[in-house]
């Protein structure tokens, strides 16, 4: 028996199996050294930024099953466009720049974000057994918090602090976001400053 | 540098990224290192809130294995397009009724194809939705040199006899009857955007039965035997031409997903699209002389269903007339319905990003349906209330 394409996830091997199959059949007519070299330079570029791809999402959403989903759907935007083809492409920034996008917009939906706040407090659990639980807990809410005031914030603020607290440097930032650098110091400032508006409201309304 | 330092200038000094210049007159300004302190406070609260972004080395999925699910789940999405040629239109965002037709082709060599020499013909007359546990097939998911194997079997078996071609537009139902060879009818109470006729596609598929024995063998389903008359079995699979017509702002045909700028939410593209499909039955041409029902529970068990209600569930089918569409058993929901004088089916599904349905039936040896977006679907059933 087989599944049903995207109703079953992708799971369906019959069906995978035959795309393959129409693939292969296609490929041999059009299949060019180009294509090839794309191919080889994508899956370069994927095994270079994948780790610090995840590692921005799983600290950003919490949770690693979905932070693994959102590293991969980067992936893929990029290979779509294709952009790392034009002159001067940043490939890093791109990606450091869709992935926190796709993360916060994530963090975004609401029935996500319930998710994520469960599942967070439970992975910090897991992550540091020896702390006491109700400490754990009250870091998880925490974090909630910070996310959803994150979620909340203007987007192209939010990157800004989400790249730099994952420890990108100015040049870096202004690279992704397509900034100079010297102007990454005010927009900081500014960033912080809504940011701890945006969680004191939310404080606010959790009493 | 005798101006004090602006607020951006104090703020890249605590980052270690202010230039030498100003770095000086900081070292010498009282005043600005008042502020750069009032500043600091800001920044380490800040800070101290948002330090969860960079907390130490968490382990990370492996890239092999990363790479490996990114060419299975989205590369191998680009190539969906030339499969959906055989089914024509990529519908609504991600693609439910060219999934499920194409569920539709699958489900036939796989429920009841493989035989011996005299051949059977079967063809749709009703539909049947099977709730699955898909956690058998996760091994082969997450196993490349098993699905590599898979796809070999498959790809080496298969001969495409029919190549399918691109969707053609036509202006109206009548240019779509001609050139599809069957009635096709359109709701008398909507303007199409567009009507695709997309032509007929087959191919055949030859068993090896040893390697598919030893397929099911390594992926730990030992206990699954295949029978020794499907060896060598010739099932050919004939897919008649389909009519797509679409209502409101659809993508176009052979677009594997919507245009998705690094800016948009995933997959919001066409809220008011909705496609309305129908083809006539697909033909499958299978060797006789073969328990169909002992060759479906197979299928069935290997996706994790147990033995009693595999064969409870295979009781319960016309092999030779029911097209089963399996859904996942937690992520689409479905329900008989009572439309166009028979009944049909409604699957729904939600996503992490939006919910989708799909309405299918068979009437009069055409299968037919409408997808869309959002759960609402009255418009869907106010479309074929107003078929001819």
């Amino acid at each position: 028996m087989v599944g049903a394409g995207s109703i079953t996830n992708d799971r369906n091997w019959l069906h995978k199996s035959m795309i393959q199959l129409m693939k292969k059949r296609k490929t041999e007519l059009l299949k060019t050294s180009e294509a090839e070299s794309d191919s080889r330079e994508f899956e370069s570029v994927f095994r270079e930024y994948w780790a610090y791809v995840y590692r921005i999402l799983k600290r950003l959403v919490g949770d690693p099953a979905e932070a693994e989903d959102l590293a991969l759907e980067t992936f893929f935007r990029l290979y779509q466009h294709h952009p790392r083809k034009v002159d001067g492409f940043q490939t890093g920034g791109w990606l450091y720049r869709v992935a926190t996008n796709l993360g916060l917009r994530s963090i975004r939906s609401f029935k996500r974000r319930e998710r994520y706040e469960i599942e967070a407090g439970r992975f910090a659990l897991e992550e540091s057994p020896e702390a006491r639980p109700a400490v754990i807990h009250e870091q998880a809410e925490e974090q909630a918090l910070a996310r959803r005031a994150l979620a909340r914030m203007n987007e192209r603020q939010s990157q800004l602090l989400v790249l730099r607290y994952s420890g990108l440097s100015y040049k870096e930032i202004a690279a992704s976001l397509g900034l100079s650098p010297t102007s990454i110091g005010p927009l900081l400032v500014r960033a912080e400053r809504e940011f701890e508006e945006c969680y004191q409201v939310l404080t606010r309304e959790e009493l | 540098m005798k101006r004090h330092l602006t607020d951006g200038e104090l703020r890249a000094s605590l980052d270690g990224e202010l230039d030498e210049g100003p770095i000086l007159h900081l070292d010498a300004c009282p005043e600005c290192q008042t502020r750069l302190l009032q500043l600091k406070q800001e920044h380490l609260r800040s800070a101290d809130r948002l330090s969860f972004l960079n907390q130490g080395i968490e382990p990370v999925p492996s890239v092999r294995s990363a790479w490996s699910r990114f060419t299975q789940e989205y590369l191998n999405q680009k190539e969906i397009s030339m499969f959906k040629k055989l089914f024509a239109f990529p519908v609504v965002r991600v693609g439910a009724i060219a999934v499920l037709l194409m569920a539709l082709l699958m489900a036939f060599p796989t429920t009841r194809a493989l035989a011996g020499e005299l051949l059977n013909l079967f063809r749709v007359q009703q539909v049947a939705v099977l709730p699955i546990d898909s956690t058998g097939l996760e091994s082969l998911t997450g196993n490349e040199a098993l699905s590599g194997r898979l796809s070999e079997l498959v790809s080496s078996s298969t001969e495409v006899t029919d190549e399918p071609g691109e969707p053609v537009v036509v202006a109206n139902a009548e240019e779509a009857s001609a050139s599809a060879g069957f009635n096709v009818r359109l709701p008398a109470d909507a303007a199409p955007a567009k009507i695709y006729v997309t032509d007929s596609a087959a191919f055949t598929l030859t068993v090896d039965r040893a390697k598919a024995q030893a397929l099911l063998e390594e992926a730990g389903r030992a206990d699954l035997v295949l029978p020794e008359s499907i060896d060598g079995a010739k099932i050919a699979v004939s897919i008649p031409s389909t009519v797509n017509t679409t209502f409101g702002t659809c993508p176009e045909p052979q677009t594997d997903k919507p245009a998705m700028d690094e800016m948009d939410g995933p997959r919001e593209s066409y809220p008011d699209c909705i496609v309305f499909s129908q083809m006539t039955s697909p033909i499958v041409n299978a060797p006789d002389g073969v328990d169909m029902a002992e060759l479906a529970q197979i299928g069935l068990e290997f996706t994790g269903m147990s033995r009693e209600d595999a064969e409870a569930f295979t009781g319960t089918i016309d092999w030779t007339s029911t097209l089963v569409i399996p859904i996942p058993r937690y992520a689409a929901t479905h329900a008989d319905v009572s439309i166009d004088g028979v009944t049909g089916k409604l699957i729904q599904r939600t996503t992490e990003y939006s919910s989708e349905y799909v309405l299918l039936w068979v009437k009069d040896g055409i299968v037919y349906s409408i997808s869309g977006s959002g759960t609402d679907t009255a418009r869907a059933f106010q479309m074929v209330e107003a078929l001819p």
